[in-house]
């Protein structure tokens, strides 16, 4: 099977491979968001699954124990579960990343338990103390996943972990760099699957989908100039490709993102010298997600840049011609990010199209005359 | 009739002190303005961040950005800055708090001038503003997003609790610290406004005067449990303004020192908020309807007393180890201390701090049935409230309800709608009093 072939397949079927593993006897823990360390379950030998929700599947048993002004995605997340779909993982972490995942933790943990529970608290405040806090929480939460397992975590296994997920975020910026060509031979709709494929299996099978992947592009021949539109797109969770792909059938290339399903979880390593649980800790505190406050540096303009500035080098190197914001309903922090950003860009002179939609397939065909309008008025 | 309702917005108090709380409200903003004038530093802050006692004691003039969106609202003098903030590009979604906030920042730079007619005066610019992750994220986010109608230093920090399955014994220790080092680092921001240190032997001052005025709040509400109910629910979400937004000082000691003396004479006299008092009603959770505050008198129409609350609430009383010697030290070990109060209960049984705190509640106050208040724009008060009246249905029969609206916007608010699930929720205390 090709490698295109094998991540529709794992995009198709998620949880498959999960499923199939937990089935041959291997431990599944899943978890939330971009704040709980892979490479930590990895090193005590659990399958890591990032859990998804479903854009296409209305929540239909979730609103009878989690309130619909609640973000859509950790709903459908729950509803999925409710409705036996995750029955396979053999653990449950949640980062407190905001304050719907902290709330809905506990109604998951009361409805579903799974053999191991865990809630990571992780500091909002950025800065030194935040890092030695996040670092006890990890150590914490080793010692709990050392309760359960019965055996020590072995600091070799993580520096493994570590290796192979930095090998990883390795091949994802470089499959991401083969959109700066104009126009890419790869589309932002088959790199949302390849991303979405990569989160409910083990690391080293994305590593050879992406290693093929990315061989199986570099073979493409270079297309022809189509003069469309460049865009990057901001905001929260996008797991399915329909988003994606309705920007780019209405006429642009969707050539980079900062999405917590995006480059969001994977752009920064962790480093690989010195000890290894405050590595994790520095890498992961600083995700670049909008429930993290950087502390204020100077006047707006200066405060704006220290917080924005990596957007700025994503747009000058993948050449966007314009940016979209695509923010599901009710997540507090993006709703108040989201004006900031749009300051920063439009200073920057990129048009911005700001959405905040509900997490589902349903809807998103109301937005085609929207990004119709936006992609005229770039062009 | 219905007309005359709409216009009405606040209760009719129970308790002849709640109704001095007015003077109070008033008192936060006129004493911003003078500080203003005064030069001394008036700092934007959010309530129960565990600092208020800091902020006293370096001389900061507390002004509590939520508590002006609930002023407004109970003015009903809110459209104006949620449109605004709305045209600004901030959703209808997000905190309706934060969007009065944003819109009434937004609009006084527009203006050049706080805008006319604002509630009490309205806010004065203020020196600094100071977020804090305690209770939902809106609160450090909001004043980051605010630094675009105006520029002032702005700190945020961490109030951090840990889930209540944690080993208490494994995480004490570094939960305290990074509480410590917060509380340190806004010490040193300070200072820096400031240009002063700030005096150890005052913040213990104020801490004592603090912890006195809640001594006497939690004192207030265990006399509460009396049959009649001698304060209502409607008189707690004015009487809070002391312990919330008086925190440190001897006003606040002086107010509950008051309130405390009419509630015990109410007590010994057997003097109920209504003269029949049929129902004993616990406020569950949620912010209060702003907007509609009078519904609570609506609800004495029946017979039923809102007797207790479970949001802006006092802490209850802890005790902080005597090896504490620093004050600082002392408000991270109070706060961990306050967080955890229900964690050990809720582990020996059901796993739910929240429930275990109502289920309480219903034994002490002798209730005869819950309502929940969930509101469109906040999901820190709002997410959880049905499952923790599914979990309440596991160790209690009594009926429950869940009103929604908002805690401000009155978009979100239909009294027709309410008045139907109300008369259904007192057939349910009728039948079940008769049953």
């Amino acid at each position: 099977m090709t490698a295109p072939n094998s991540i529709e397949e794992l995009y198709r079927e998620r949880g498959s491979r999960a499923r199939a593993l937990h089935d041959a006897g291997e431990k599944v823990i899943g978890y939330f968001c971009c704040f709980v360390p892979d490479e930590i379950l990895t090193a005590f030998g659990f399958v890591p699954f990032r859990i998804q929700g479903s854009q296409s599947e209305p929540i239909d048993e979730a609103d009878a124990l989690l309130e619909p002004m609640a973000c859509p995605f950790a709903r459908s997340c729950f509803n999925l579960a409710l409705k036996g779909r995750y029955d396979f993982l053999d653990g449950f972490v949640a980062p407190h990343s905001c304050d719907t995942i902290e709330r809905m933790y506990h109604i998951w943990h009361s409805n579903k338990p799974s053999p191991f529970n865990h809630l990571i608290n992780v500091p909002h405040m950025l800065g030194p103390s935040s890092d030695s806090f996040f670092r006890k929480e990890l150590e914490y939460f080793i010692s709990r996943l050392e309760e359960f397992t019965g055996k020590k975590l072995d600091p070799g296994r993580l520096q493994d972990a570590i290796r192979i997920y930095n090998r990883r975020r390795f091949l994802l910026r470089e499959l991401y760099g083969l959109r700066r060509e104009s126009p890419p031979r790869v589309s932002g709709t088959e790199i949302t699957k390849v991303l979405v494929a990569g989160m409910g299996i083990p690391a080293a099978e994305h590593i050879e989908l992406i290693e093929a992947m990315i061989g199986e592009v570099k073979k493409r021949p270079a297309p022809a100039p189509d003069g469309l539109p460049r865009i990057f797109l901001w905001g929260n969770e996008i797991d399915d490709v329909a988003f994606v792909s309705l920007v780019e059938e209405c006429g642009a290339h969707v050539v980079m993102d900062d999405l917590c399903t995006g480059s969001r979880f994977f752009w920064q390593d962790v480093s690989e010298t010195g000890d290894p649980v405050e590595a994790l800790a520095k890498r992961y505190l600083c995700t670049h997600c909008p429930r993290s406050l950087k502390p204020q540096a100077g006047d707006r303009k200066e405060d704006l840049e220290n917080r924005f500035g990596y957007i700025r080098e994503f747009i000058r190197e993948w050449k966007a011609d314009g940016a979209i914001f695509y923010i599901v309903r009710y997540c507090d922090t993006c709703e108040l990010e989201g004006p900031d950003l749009k300051e920063y860009l439009t200073d920057l002179k990129l048009p911005v199209l700001m959405i905040e939609d509900d997490y589902s397939t349903s809807t998103i065909g109301q937005l085609r005359t929207r990004i119709q309008a936006f992609l005229e008025m770039i062009l | 009739m219905e007309q005359a309702q709409q216009a009405k917005t606040t209760a009719v108090k129970g308790t002849d002190t709640a109704r001095e709380v007015r003077a109070l409200v008033k008192n936060i903003y006129r004493s911003a303005h003078e500080a203003k004038a005064e030069g001394k530093k008036v700092a934007y802050m959010m309530v129960a961040s565990q600092y208020d006692e800091i902020l006293r004691a370096m001389d900061i003039v507390p002004l509590p950005t939520e508590n002006y969106a609930g002023l407004c609202a109970a003015k009903r003098d809110m459209d104006r800055f949620l449109l605004k903030a709305e045209a600004d590009g901030y959703s209808q979604v997000l905190c309706s708090y934060a969007r009065i906030g944003l819109g009434f920042d937004s609009l006084r730079k527009e203006l050049g001038h706080i805008p006319e007619g604002s509630p009490d005066g309205g806010m004065p610019v203020p020196d600094m503003m100071l977020g804090s992750s305690a209770v939902c994220d809106p609160r450090f986010k909001w004043y980051q997003a605010t630094s675009r109608y105006l520029e002032v230093p702005t700190y945020g920090i961490d109030v951090v609790a840990p889930p209540p399955q944690d080993d208490l014994n494994a995480v004490r220790d570094y939960y305290i610290q990074y509480q410590r080092d917060q509380l340190k680092g806004l010490i040193g921001f300070l200072e820096a406004q400031t240009g002063r240190k700030m005096d150890p032997d005052r913040l213990w001052e104020c801490i004592r005067l603090g912890d006195k005025a809640w001594q006497l709040w939690y004192d207030i509400d265990r006399l509460r449990v009396a049959i009649p109910c001698p304060m209502p629910s409607q008189d707690h979400f004015s009487i809070m303004v002391a312990g919330h937004y008086y925190t440190g000082t001897q006003i606040a000691v002086d107010f509950y020192q008051k309130l405390y003396d009419e509630v015990k004479y109410k007590v010994d006299h057997k003097i109920g908020v209504i003269p029949d008092e049929k129902y004993r009603i616990l406020y569950g959770g949620g912010l209060p309807p702003w907007h509609t505050l009078w519904i609570f008198n609506y609800f004495e129409s029946f017979g039923a007393v809102f007797v207790i609350e479970n949001v802006y609430r006092g802490y209850d009383p802890v005790e902080v180890p005597s090896f504490v010697k620093d004050p600082v030290d002392f408000l991270a070990w109070r706060a961990f201390l306050r967080f955890t109060r229900y964690h050990e209960k809720a582990r020996s049984r059901s796993g739910n701090p929240i429930v275990e705190k109502l289920l309480d509640m219903i034994a002490d106050y002798r209730i005869d049935g819950v309502v929940f208040h969930a509101c469109r724009s906040c999901r820190a008060t709002t997410i959880g409230q049905t499952h923790i009246k599914s979990e309440l249905g596991k160790y209690s029969d009594l009926p429950m309800m869940q009103l929604v609206s908002d805690m401000v916007d009155l978009r979100d608010y239909s009294e027709a709608q309410w008045k139907a699930q109300i008369g259904a929720f007192m057939e349910a205390l009728e039948g079940r009093s008769r049953g």
